[in-house]
């Protein structure tokens, strides 16, 4: 055997240990795989809703009888509005003729219907990144105020209710990433500190024999990252398990879970962050030593 | 090599060493000897740095014990070979594995950890027990073991702390041969023990302690 002595000391430890460290090794698999999963609905949710703002615009009607050139004015005055992607204007005579379109199966709607009733307006697409519910309203409040302006009409509730939803999961989810590896420190922490504890007289003799302190803790700073790694490399396994029979099965039933993404790039960092918080936690539990 | 000046220890108010001066010069091999509860074993854990005097300076290779940083005590130790009262031997390993953790901490590569640990088993007669766990060999056999342990990094400074414990005198004898043999090589060699047996007739000095007290030399 060529490996480092240390290194053989905390293998060695691993086996001889091996129903404290297999339970360690099952909690940390647990709590990475929640990550794993909240990070692949996180993901999916940030698609979904990058999605919706390319189809969001804002429609604005005039009031009847308004001159053309101040329609023109206007146009020109929004498109100077960094937050608008583009502008069209839809005369009131196309509106009908869009609104006859759609409803042509059920044409005795116009039926006697002698006037146009419906007034010019304009589409403004807006640019992705302004659409957050504070700019849009700051527009549409600005748009209000323009004269020959009768009315302004945008997915207030959906938008901001959307935006929020956003924020709000990705604060939990991050909550959760946060709560989950703290507990998977703590649970290295804990082990690390047994097997601390249950090795001092060992530990005694190897410091009076003029052991460095680092002699002393890389076979447990080892067997926390074997143990966090294995943990992480657990709960890759639970992912790809969950995302092929949960995810797939539901798709045949249900279509909506075929847009579902499964980033899979994105979960092979997971045996990593399971060594990095077992090596932290190893590190916390070794604390100061002594001589 | 080793010098103590004016060494206080106190253990909750009771004095185990009361202004303790001597000094041990490199290759000398010196016996401290006194009843039980006397401050031997103290005196030697001083020298280890296992403990800090309350008052007093020690110097052990070069180093000054009140000075030195945390970090370099094991770089201190590794200059020392204790023989402990109490062996501290590694009851999961074996005979073998426990004389070569001394030079595992020492980094030494495994090849010539094998060559050295047997080298130093067959000096205290106990090759052939290479493989034994702690718990089937005799005491005298422990001993050995520890022995071997302390010897196998070829130290500067060999402490030995009731060397002969509760041997019988054949292998008290015997012991005491590996002990003249390694300070022959220039080993400086401090054994504390309360047993006359050890050190009459041996010509070298014997330091007498009593309740802590240094209360004179002489030569045995
Ligand atoms: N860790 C300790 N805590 C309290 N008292 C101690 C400790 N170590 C030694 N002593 C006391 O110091 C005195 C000297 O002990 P020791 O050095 O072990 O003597 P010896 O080795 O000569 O028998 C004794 O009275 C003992 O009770
Ligand atoms: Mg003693």
């Amino acid at each position: 055997m060529s490996l480092p002595y240390p290194f053989k000391i905390g293998v060695q430890s691993l086996f001889r240990e091996k129903w404290i460290n297999l339970l360690s090794i099952l909690t940390i698999a647990a709590g990475l795989l929640i990550i794993g999963i909240s990070v692949f609905v996180l993901y999916n949710l940030d698609i979904a809703t990058k999605k919706l703002p390319e189809k969001f615009s804002m429609m604005l009607y005039f009031n009847d009888g308004i001159q053309k050139e101040k329609i023109d004015h206007i146009i020109v005055s929004l498109k100077r509005n960094s937050a608008v992607n583009s502008v069209r204007y839809i005369p009131r005579e196309e509106a009908l003729r869009e609104l006859k379109a759609t409803l042509k199966n059920s044409n005795y709607i116009f039926e006697g219907l002698e006037e146009n009733p419906l007034p010019d307006s304009l589409e403004i697409r807006l640019e992705k990144e302004a659409v957050g519910p504070e700019a849009v309203k700051k527009l549409a409040d600005e748009a209000l105020k323009l004269k020959g302006v009768s009315d302004v009409d945008y997915g207030e509730k959906f938008l901001s209710t959307i935006h929020y939803l956003k924020v709000g999961m990705k604060a939990v989810g991050i909550v959760l990433i946060a709560i989950l590896s703290t507990g998977i420190i703590f649970v290295c922490y804990s082990t690390i500190k047994i097997l601390f504890y249950r090795k001092t007289e060992e530990i005694e003799t190897f410091k009076l024999l003029g052991a460095t302190r680092w002699f002393i803790r890389a076979p447990f700073l080892i067997e926390g990252a074997i143990i966090g790694a294995s943990g992480g490399f657990l709960s890759l396994i639970g992912i790809f398990t969950f995302y092929y029979i949960v995810v797939m099965r539901l798709s045949v039933a249900i279509p909506i879970f075929k847009t579902v993404l499964f980033p899979a790039d994105l979960f092979l960092p997971l045996p990593v962050m399971g060594m990095f918080l077992g090596i932290t936690g190893a590190f916390i539990a070794l604390g100061r030593l002594r001589y | 090599m080793i010098e103590f000046a004016n060494v206080t220890k106190e253990y909750d108010n009771q004095t185990a060493l009361k202004d303790i001066s001597f000094s041990v010069g490199k290759g000398e091999m010196v016996f401290i000897t006194g009843p039980s509860g006397s401050g031997k074993t103290t005196l030697l854990k001083l020298i280890y740095v296992a403990d800090k005097p309350d008052t007093g300076n020690i110097s052990v290779a070069g180093w000054d014990t009140d000075q030195i940083k945390e970090s370099s005590i094991p770089f201190l130790r590794r200059n020392i070979g204790i023989v402990f009262q109490d062996f501290r031997l590694l009851a999961n390993k074996n005979a073998f594995e426990n004389v070569a953790i001394a030079l595992r901490i020492r980094g030494v590569g495994e090849k010539e950890v094998k060559t050295r640990v047997y080298e130093s088993l067959k000096t205290v007669n106990l090759r052939h027990k290479s493989d034994s766990f702690p718990k089937s060999l005799s005491g005298g056999e422990q001993q050995r073991v520890v022995i071997a342990r302390a010897i196998v990094s070829e130290p500067t400074v060999l402490l030995a702390d009731e060397p002969s414990g509760n041997l019988d005198p054949d292998t008290a004898e015997g012991i005491m041969r590996t002990f003249k043999d390694i300070n022959a090589k220039g080993t400086t060699v401090l054994i504390a023990t309360h047993n006359r047996e050890l050190y009459r007739n041996s010509g070298r000095r014997v330091i007498k302690l009593n309740s802590g007290i240094l209360i004179g030399e002489e030569i045995g």
